[in-house]
């Protein structure tokens, strides 16, 4: 575990020292300071005040007042002569549980129509008593991004033709993707899905100077993914996403072009496009669709899953909206089921805390996590839901929730226009920043995920159905008095002894089902494929193995102990443990588990051989196998495998000796071969499909031939 | 996994679907400027928005009061046509089909009555789109979309099938409560269920809201009482500046003019569906 909270704080206290300064004299609007420094001031009058204009917001910076409660933010819409054309309006309250350096205190005021002039003043409360404004500084916050005389960077969004007061209906969606798609280099515009309705669910792939141009090619670059909106009434993130993607298809700036030419960004704005036009929660037949991750019983979901199957993004976001008034603006939270690996958990924890509480503090947002004050009862380990779905999937990610109710430190605003583009700016702020943490920490991203990933495939330690890992508070000051619920499991949602595999009969596997619209449901076949999960077909049965990426996902739905399972498989547990003298000659099914077997092991035609922590002195070969797992394993000698007809996969092993894959012809399943450690050639040919790492390299001491030669 | 075969990476491929033409008026009217246009349909279709939006039954069945209506494309249509950062209005259009526009589009030509109420200055105002004078040849259904704390009522309009009694030519007063007073009054599962489960019990909570003829809050208040469209009879008081319409239930900004009907903004929901808000019970993400 990387442990990089602390340092992250010094960080931010020294910025905070530097702060003001920095900003002050090349980027402050308004009057200048210095005007405003030589006046006389009032005892406990604020000063210090700058005004910095980003998108959609403008970021309040001052010098702190000894011993005050908290302050309030002003702003009052002003003319080119700095006049008022408004009345003033309190705009927020800074706190000291806002933000994790209280030295420098910062405040996104956003809510206003990009474009407009405005002033603000801050003033200082002791306890509820109000000590004298600073003297104002006035601004003119930045148009909505993008020349309107320049093709491309001119279109806009309903939402923003409109000023906020509609929001940017299905069809107007589909024309304004396809004009960026039409316009930029950039973009590529696919369908990843239909929705019940038969609504096209799109997605942006943007990459400088061109996309990678195959599902493929994109995973290799590590993409990173945000999704708009799950639930169709929490429209503010898409519409965030929407101009976000005009912003990196046509924004000729070093930082785009710098992130663009690193790796792929991934948005799909409106995965439940019904439920969007509908104004409802759900979609069409009323599913939460977020609460549909794991099951995907609907077409959305098993749309969004298929994508993740075969972009592979290494990191996400998940954006909504949340009415609680008493917590901050910008809610995370991080995959806390506990089965998801801890690498994940931490390095997701590392993205919130690490970078967006850091940033929030410097730019002026709020950002806390989600289930702090009076939120007990959310933020919890359903798999169902994508945060946790995408963790048991590899992959580092964040909810992200809007904030959409006023309360003691926000106007209580409806669902007015002002309101609606605080909470659609604050979006674009968080995934604005979301791209930044992914730029400046792919290593650690991708380090976390490959050992992830080797944790899985190793089937070790205790599986968890239900419960979440607790959310440590951020040291104080920390942006949320209390935390989240902490959820551990309850002794009925664990099971210490892990299976090896869970066996389906056909019916299970390949039966039909009626809980998806209309009664009508894929099968599991379908929706292990779906998953990208890896099955082998035996004479008794299907056999899904734990020992693959997705082991913590697998028992959720296939065990009768999961809280929302598809089916109740058999547990098949494995079926040696000890020590084995001599050579093993495998046929049906067999597993290993921690083992030792001292000779060479062969597996015959249409066996299966499942190893996990076991050492093998000798060569192993198979020839016509039906599937072959070998994991957290060390072999002293060859390996050849070929012929394979089901399943291959060999994850985090120490092979003392050549490495072979030859012919294996396993249909749809991309036999696998990640973090393996070689001495000793390794070479693939005339396997169909191709083998993959999953982004986990191997390393090889010697020459890497054939299929094999780039992993 | 290749790509769909759809996403084509060839820019202005043109994928002739049977729905094009429906996607080429969308276009036409959305805020796609100028040259561009034949390109977002061409996109459009190629993107398979066209044939989604021919193919799917209950959208196209829906489509004349659902979000592909021809009504929700007036107002960006304006849009497109001005400027985009310079709409001196977005009232006054004539480009709409008259058949669209319903009876009532030749209604009064009296000049715009001002909202009024503790809400009004939250709501788009002056020359913004939406603003009140902009609403008063709209018909009732489309003017609720303009108006930004209606989505909730609004969608429940579209869901219930209920726009034509939003045009009555007779004239309609609608009594629209706030997303606000629907959060505080229906939990979000029940609110879904409502939507897209029991749109019977939605119909008439709909009607709840809705008077026969076209009232100001004055002469709401002068009436004293009314009886609503489910047949339910609601005593009207005044409660300045505004008016209490039942027991419960204030008026938050009224007064917006339609065409043939006004719209009056409501703190709380009538009729007699029980209480489902939890104050507690954010569904969550």
């Amino acid at each position: 575990m990387r442990t990089r909270r602390p340092t992250v704080v010094v960080l931010s206290t020294l910025l905070a020292a530097t702060l003001g300064t920095v900003t002050a004299p090349s980027t402050a609007l308004g009057q200048p300071a210095s005007a405003v420094q030589t006046a006389v001031a009032e005892p406990n009058q604020v000063s210090g005040l700058t005004v910095t204009q980003a998108d959609g917001y403008a970021t309040l910076a001052w010098t702190p007042i000894d011993g005050a409660t908290d302050y309030q933010i002003e702003r009052a819409p002003v003319d080119a002569g700095n006049v008022a054309t408004g009345p003033a309006v309190i705009v927020g309250v800074w706190r000291p549980n806002r933000q994790i350096n209280n030295e420098a205190p910062t405040f996104a005021d956003a809510g206003f129509s990009p474009g407009d002039r405005f002033s603000w003043r801050v003033r200082a409360r002791f306890d509820t008593t109000a000590q004298p404004y600073s003297t104002p500084v006035a601004g003119t916050t930045l148009a909505p991004w993008g020349n309107p005389d320049v093709p491309g960077e001119s279109l806009r969004t309903q939402w923003e033709t409109t000023k906020a007061a509609q929001y940017t209906s299905d069809v107007e969606e589909y024309a304004y993707t396809a004009e960026v798609d039409r316009l930029s280099e950039r973009v590529r515009v696919v369908e990843i899905g239909r929705t019940v309705l038969n609504r096209p669910i799109n997605m942006l792939v943007i990459g400088y100077p061109t996309p990678p141009p195959t599902a493929q090619a994109v995973a290799a670059t590590s993409p990173l993914a945000i999704n708009c909106n799950v639930h169709g009434n929490e429209p503010g993130d898409r519409e965030a996403c929407l101009v976000l993607a005009r912003k990196l298809a046509f924004g000729k700036d070093a930082k785009t072009v710098d992130l663009l030419s690193h790796t792929t960004v991934l948005i799909v704005p409106t995965i439940n496009g019904d439920g969007r036009a509908a104004n409802t929660r759900g979609n069409s037949t009323g599913q939460d669709l977020n609460r549909d991750y794991s099951l995907i019983r609907q077409p959305e979901t098993a749309a969004y899953v298929r994508m993740l199957r075969d972009y592979r993004p290494v990191a996400g976001y998940d954006g909504h909206e949340y009415g609680n008034s008493t917590a901050g603006d910008l809610p995370m939270l991080p995959p806390r089921h506990q089965n998801v690996a801890k690498q994940i958990f931490d390095e997701s924890m590392d993205m919130i805390e690490g970078h967006m509480y850091v940033q929030g503090a410097k730019d002026g947002w709020w950002a806390c996590p989600y289930g702090c004050q009076g939120g007990s009862g959310v933020g919890l380990s359903e798999e169902t839901i994508l945060r946790n779905t995408l963790g048991l999937k590899n992959t580092v990610n964040s909810l992200l929730e809007l904030r959409s109710s006023g309360g003691q430190t926000r106007p209580d605003e409806g669902n007015s226009a002002n309101n609606r583009r605080r909470k659609t700016y604050s979006a674009f702020w968080t995934f604005s920043q979301f791209l930044d943490y992914h730029r400046a920490n792919l290593p650690a991203i991708t380090q976390a995920r490959s050992e992830a990933i080797e944790f899985q495939a190793s089937n070790t330690g205790r599986l968890v159905f239900r419960g979440s890992r607790p959310i440590p508070l951020h040291p104080a000051p920390h942006p949320g008095e209390a935390g989240p619920r902490d959820d551990l499991p309850e002794p009925e949602m664990i099971l210490d002894n892990a299976p090896c595999a869970y066996k389906l009969t056909e019916e299970q596997y390949n039966g039909a089902r009626t809980d998806g619209p209309g009664e009508v449901g894929a099968t599991v076949a379908e929706r292990i494929a779906a998953h990208g999960w890896k099955v082998v077909k035996a004479a008794d049965g299907y056999y899904v193995p734990l020992a693959q990426p997705e082991r913590g996902l697998i028992p959720l739905l296939l065990d009768a102990q999961g809280a929302e399972e598809w089916v109740d498989g058999q547990r098949i547990y494995p079926t040696g443990t000890g020590r084995h003298n001599g050579p093993l000659s495998v046929s049906g099914f067999t597993c290993i588990s921690g083992g030792t077997v001292n000779g060479p092991v062969t597996v015959r035609p249409g066996a299966v051989l499942i190893a996990t922590g076991t050492t093998i002195s000798g060569p192993v070969s198979a020839a016509g196998a039906t599937g072959v797992f070998l994991a957290d394993s060390t072999v002293r000698g060859p390996v050849q495998i070929s012929g394979t007809t089901d399943a291959v996969s060999l994850v985090d092993n120490r092979i003392s000796g050549p490495v072979a894959l030859s012919a294996n012809n396993t249909g749809s399943d991309v036999p696998l071969l990640a973090g393996n450690a070689v001495s000793g050639p390794l070479s693939c040919a005339l396997n169909s499909p191709a083998p993959t790492n999953l982004g986990v390299p191997n390393q090889v001491n010697g020459p890497k031939a054939g299929q094999c030669a780039a992993l | 996994m290749s790509e769909p075969s759809n996403s084509s990476p060839v820019p202005g491929h043109v994928g002739r679907t049977a729905g094009r033409t429906q996607v080429r008026r969308a276009s036409r009217r959305g805020p796609v400027s100028g040259a561009s246009r034949r390109g977002a349909v061409s996109e459009a279709s190629r993107r398979g928005a066209v044939s989604g939006a021919s193919r799917r039954g209950p959208v196209s069945g829906a489509s004349r009061r659902g979000a592909v209506s021809e009504g929700f494309w007036r107002g960006p249509v304006r849009l497109a046509a001005a400027t985009l950062l310079a709409v001196a209005t977005i009232g006054g259009c004539t480009d709409s089909d008259p058949a669209e526009r319903g009876a009532t589009a030749r209604a009064d030509a009296r000049p715009a009555a001002a909202v009024t109420g503790p809400l009004c200055s939250a709501l788009p105002s002056g020359t913004d789109p939406g603003n009140p004078a902009s609403l008063t040849d709209e018909p009732g259904d489309v003017a609720l979309r303009w108006i930004p704390v209606l989505t909730r009522f609004e969608a429940a309009v579209r869901a219930a099938d209920l726009s034509a009694e939003l045009r009555d030519p007779n004239g309609v007063t609608i009594l629209a409560p706030t997303d606000d007073a629907f959060a505080k009054k229906f939990s979000e599962d029940n609110l879904d269920d409502l939507m897209i489960k029991q749109k019977n019990e939605l119909r008439t909570l709909l009607r709840a809201h809705l008077v026969a003829g076209s009232y100001s809050l004055a002469d709401l208040v002068a009436k004293g009482r009314v009886t609503t469209l489910d047949g339910t009879s609601v005593t009207i008081t005044r409660a300045d500046p505004m008016a209490r319409i039942g027991d419960h239930t204030e008026t938050v900004c009224a007064d917006y003019q339609v065409a043939g009907g006004r719209i009056h903004l409501l703190n709380g929901v009538l009729g007699n569906l029980p209480t489902t808000a939890d104050a507690n019970g954010d569904p969550a993400h």
